[in-house]
């Protein structure tokens, strides 16, 4: 047992050097050894270049900002709820029903009209609409799914368009009065804060490390072992 | 070699275990990159030799898969371990018998696994593919011994402090076991489902971030300011390294499924981490690339630097790919494409093969205390290597992006199949390039032990001119 | 010089991988445990039985220790007509699959209704029996449950298997479609982007529970497979495709499979792969007008398990 305790009871150094060079290169790594040198292969104590430490900031600041949760995010019912509304509406459906046009030209013109008509309007999902546009096909799929939940009053950001299917969402929220738990994707999730989290932990110990090697400015003497 | 399993620990020259391992590995990767050309060619002529249960491409790739990374790339790793161990630490390594035997059984534990997998006999995880006892075997009969004799070693060095390069060969295998045991839990445990499918990545991430990252990263550590005479840029820096692997690089292991239901916290979570693999990434090519300062003439003129080089040079794409692939904009378009079979190559068959092959050639011609039998023959290896490997990489990629287009703007499957044929049989071309540049390398090496000059005592072989 | 403090170190690696651990495998499975299996997962769990990849009952991957999927059009004990029913059958020694072993894999109220109304707690693998999955509806919510249909409605195996309208060996095929690899070129898994406009919906949440392995591939060279089955149903054009995939889709790059069928066909002549060749390449290049014959594979041969599999991923 006591061949694992060198690690734990700090250093024995009194046993016989064996190695496999000659005398010559025992000698010299017996010197080099007790002047600190790490076997042959000197260490030196450098700080990174202002460049590279510039370089690692921006990497760290592109992690947060690139996997920032809005980036990504899946599509919910919500999005397009309006698009239901103004589908039933008259003009729209006129243009769906006009026998003058193809049907494809009608399912487009119909569309570019719901996009058009919600270019104005102040909704807070403007920046998910451009993300995930749709054709008449898709939002046929999803109109009687979406009208059953308007139906059901439930709130619709908290179900996600997977597919054919509009169904409850993924994400785990805060703890409604209800006991259920919110299904809306918060700009902060669980997922991302954990991740902050635990890069100000790696910072935090990184900075301890680094305090206690000695400080940059300390050169080993390698001449003196060399 | 095997006249040394019973003979005492004082009667087995020093350097053997690396020897064997050495050799096993070079062989291993001869296997491997001729399984790798022989699938690419199945790929690309799909009805080149048919009809046989074991040579079908649904039996081959996965054997392809492990004899690269147990065989030679684990296989190297361990035959640089048990030389640049006991090199660092100033003494011998802790039971040379014992890096024997687990040689043997490394080779034994190797060919009895891929050839159970071969026939068929897998778990159906990709990675973690062997069965649950060939896995327990790895764990307890391959690695165990591997890393106790790394970490012994360590422990009994003659040597004050402990350099870079063994913090990683100590840590690395330890996770290793630790990966090993827990990511095949649900195969011990039978555990199904989501936990399953997850537990498979989490195996499959860990095993290449917590092994063969920074193992390829810690030769490098050790060849470059051996072979330069450079110290080290920067100790500090290398603090740095290894824990934001420890840190950062174990926990992205959800990015691998971005798009199955899994909890979404735990993919922003992962996507986060994912993109911060970059901070031990710029840490340690920049250490390495400062420590080659005033000595980059080498890279040139140097066998091994130019190996280690190209290698460390291979990270920066490497890494970058890998960092951002996987955040939720990116892997929409490549997820599932031959863009990830290209970053696994270039992670395995770029940066890590380049890695090892110079510390497999410096290991050996330090330890048979021979010079390389020939230059141009190490040369041509390398061209061989580097062209193969940029033709398969090239290629890859090119078909990934044209599969990703394919997929997001739902061509018919068939007219993707069509237009990456092309680059099926240039891939084919670059696998066989690698593969007969490895036969030259077996002969180089060969040749080494029969008729390589004599190297005397206390004279490392970089110092050495080559005769040929 | 105060970096020599091995011990703070090593305590500091085993925080950091315990944390990670902590962050990357408890919590995550925590929160996939909990999740409610949908009729889906039930439907493979009975359809797939235990274990797809290597186990102890099926060592060598052929197949074996797999329950039967059959179709009923009428019921098997009294013979009374009734809808298109599918029941899984487990022979007498057939494992049970996780979420009839484990409380953990289906959630509370699963169990809870298959106890209740379905009878699970009198399972029994010596015994086998047969199973259903159902649906109980109550304040607008559904709920799926698993039923064994030996005690609730006395089907015994025999009267079910001779009373079956279709024998569907899909256990066995994905111990097939695992052992042969398609799922390295084949994912299992449409993406929640655009591609499920293709392949169709993508899997949701509870959709996996108690299957093993799952098998989502993870290097597409080959079209989605998960809903394989509602695209293509033919069972015809899947035997030409798995003998030979030229045959049907001349560019494609997947493998021949014929050595599946055994080297014999239905009438246990033996198929003379050679020749065959012969004939399509002369077929391939025009020198025939037909293709040559595919054979019709044998009942038990690997290439009806894997089939019908295929054809099972609706």
């Amino acid at each position: 047992m006591s061949k694992f305790l060198p690690l734990l009871d700090g250093l024995k150094l009194n046993k016989p050097l064996h190695s496999l060079s000659n005398e010559r290169k025992i000698k010299e790594a017996q010197h080099i050894w007790e002047h600190e040198s790490l076997g042959g292969i000197a260490e030196n104590n450098n700080p990174l270049p202002r460049p590279v430490v510039g370089l690692l900031i921006l990497t760290f600041l592109t992690a947060i900002a690139w996997t920032f949760p809005l980036f990504g995010q899946r599509p919910n019912a919500a999005i397009f709820s309006d698009y239901v509304t103004l589908m039933h509406s008259s003009p729209v459906q006129q243009v769906l029903q006009d026998p003058t046009l193809t049907t494809t030209a009608r399912d487009k013109k119909a569309m570019a009209m719901i996009v058009d008509a919600l270019k104005d309007s102040d909704s807070p999902f403007e920046f998910q609409r451009i993300q995930h546009p749709i054709s008449m096909n898709d939002l046929r799929i999803m109109e009687p799914k979406i009208v059953e939940l308007q139906n059901q009053h439930v709130d619709l950001s908290e179900y996600s368009i997977i597919g054919n299917e509009v169904a409850l969402a993924n994400f785990e929220g805060n703890w409604k009065e209800d006991g259920t738990r919110s299904r809306v994707q918060p700009w902060w999730d669980k997922g991302y804060m954990t991740s902050v989290y635990y890069f100000f932990g790696f910072c935090f110990a990184v900075i301890i490390t680094v305090k206690r090697l000695p400080p940059i400015t300390w050169k080993p003497d390698h001449t003196i072992a060399h | 070699m095997l006249k040394y399993l019973f003979a005492k620990e004082k009667d087995i020259p020093g350097g053997s275990a690396s020897i064997f391992f050495g050799f096993s590995c070079i062989m291993w990767f001869i296997i491997g990159t001729g399984l790798g050309s022989f699938n690419a060619a199945k790929l690309a002529f799909p009805d080149f030799f048919t009809h046989y249960y074991a040579l079908q491409f649904g039996h081959m790739r996965q054997v392809h898969v492990h004899t690269v990374i147990f065989g030679w790339i684990v296989g190297a790793f361990a035959a640089s371990a048990l030389y640049i161990v006991p090199a660092l630490g100033n003494t011998k390594l802790w039971s040379e018998k014992l890096g024997v035997w687990n040689a043997l059984l490394w080779n034994l534990g190797l060919m009895l696994g891929l050839s159970t997998l071969w026939f068929g006999m897998t778990s159906g995880r990709e990675y973690s593919d062997f069965m649950w006892p060939i896995d327990i075997y790895i764990a307890l009969f391959m690695v165990l011994p591997l890393f106790v004799n790394i970490f012994m070693s360590i422990v009994n060095r003659r040597t004050q402090g402990i350099y870079t390069t063994n913090w990683f060969f100590a840590g690395s295998f330890f996770m290793l076991i630790i990966v090993f045991l827990i990511g095949n839990m649900p195969e011990f445990l039978h555990l199904t489902g989501l936990n399953e499918a997850y537990m498979t990545w989490w195996f499959a991430h860990n095993v290449l971030g917590l092994l063969i990252t920074p193992v390829a990263a810690a030769i490098t550590y050790y060849i470059v300011p051996k072979v330069t005479g450079n110290p080290l840029y920067s100790h500090r820096v290398g603090h740095l390294h290894f824990w934001s692997i420890v840190v950062f690089y174990s926990t992205p292991a959800a990015h691998h499924l971005m798009s199955s239901p899994l909890p979404e916290w735990l993919k922003s979570f992962a996507s986060v981490e994912g993109v911060l693999i970059l901070v031990p990434a710029v840490a340690y090519v920049c250490n390495i690339l400062l420590t080659m300062q005033g000595r980059w003439s080498m890279f040139v003129e140097n066998l091994e630097i130019k190996y280690t080089i190209t290698g460390v040079l291979l990270a920066i794409p490497l890494n970058m790919q890998g960092g951002f692939q996987q955040t939720r904009a990116i892997n929409w378009y490549v997820h599932g494409t031959g863009w990830i079979v290209a970053h696994a190559h270039l992670a395995l068959l770029g940066f890590s093969t380049f890695a090892e092959a110079a510390a497999v050639y410096y290991g050996m011609q330090t330890m048979l205390r021979r010079k390389l039998y020939s230059l141009s023959l190490g040369n041509f290896h390398f061209w061989m290597l580097l062209i193969g490997f940029s033709l398969y990489w090239v290629s890859m990629t090119i078909a990934g992006l044209i599969q990703g287009a394919g997929k997001i703007y739902e061509v018919p499957y068939l007219d993707i199949v069509i237009a990456e044929h092309p680059y099926m049989i240039v891939r084919w071309l670059g696998g066989t390039m690698v593969f007969l540049g490895n036969i030259v390398w077996l002969y180089n090496m060969y040749m080494t032990v029969k008729h390589g000059e004599k190297l005397e005592h206390g004279v490392l072989p970089h110092e050495v001119a080559y005769v040929r | 010089m105060g970096f020599r403090e091995y011990r703070v170190g090593s305590i500091m690696f085993g925080v950091a991988l315990a944390t990670s651990m902590i962050i990357t495998i408890y919590m995550p499975g925590l929160d996939i445990s909990n999740t409610k299996a949908t009729a889906t997962a039930l439907e493979k769990q009975l359809t797939y039985g235990k274990i797809a990849g290597f186990d102890l009952g099926d060592p060598f991957l052929h197949g074996d220790d797999k329950p039967i999927k059959v179709i009923l059009k009428k019921d098997p004990k009294t013979g009374a007509v009734m809808d298109e029913t599918a029941a899984y059958v487990f022979k007498p020694g057939t494992s049970l699959p996780s979420g009839l072993i484990h409380d953990q894999i289906n959630g509370e109220a699963i169990n809870k209704l298959s106890v209740s109304l379905g009878k699970t707690d009198q399972v029994s693998v010596e015994a086998g029996g047969v199973y259903l999955v159902e649906k109980s509806v109550k304040n607008g919510v559904e709920t799926p449950y698993i039923e064994l249909a030996s005690v609730t409605r006395g089907w015994t195996i025999d009267a079910t298997l001779k009373a079956a309208d279709q024998e569907i060996l899909a256990g066995a095929g994905k111990t097939m479609f695992v052992r042969e690899g398609c799922w390295w070129c084949h994912t299992l898994l449409p993406e929640q982007t655009h591609d499920w406009q293709s392949f169709g919906r993508p899997p949701m949440l509870g959709d996996f529970n108690g299957e093993s392995p799952t098998t989502f591939g993870s290097d597409r060279k080959a079209p989605d497979l998960l809903h394989v089955g509602s695209r293509n149903s033919s069972k015809e054009w899947m035997m030409m495709h798995f003998f030979n995939p030229r045959l049907v889709q001349p560019h494609s790059i997947m493998p021949r499979y014929d050595y599946l069928w055994g080297g014999v066909d239905k009438k246990g002549n033996t198929i003379d792969l050679n020749q065959w060749d012969k004939e399509f390449v002369a077929y391939r290049d025009g020198d025939r007008v037909y293709p040559p014959e595919v054979p019709d594979y044998a009942d038990n041969s690997e290439i009806r398990y894997l089939i019908d599999f295929v054809l099972n991923l609706k």
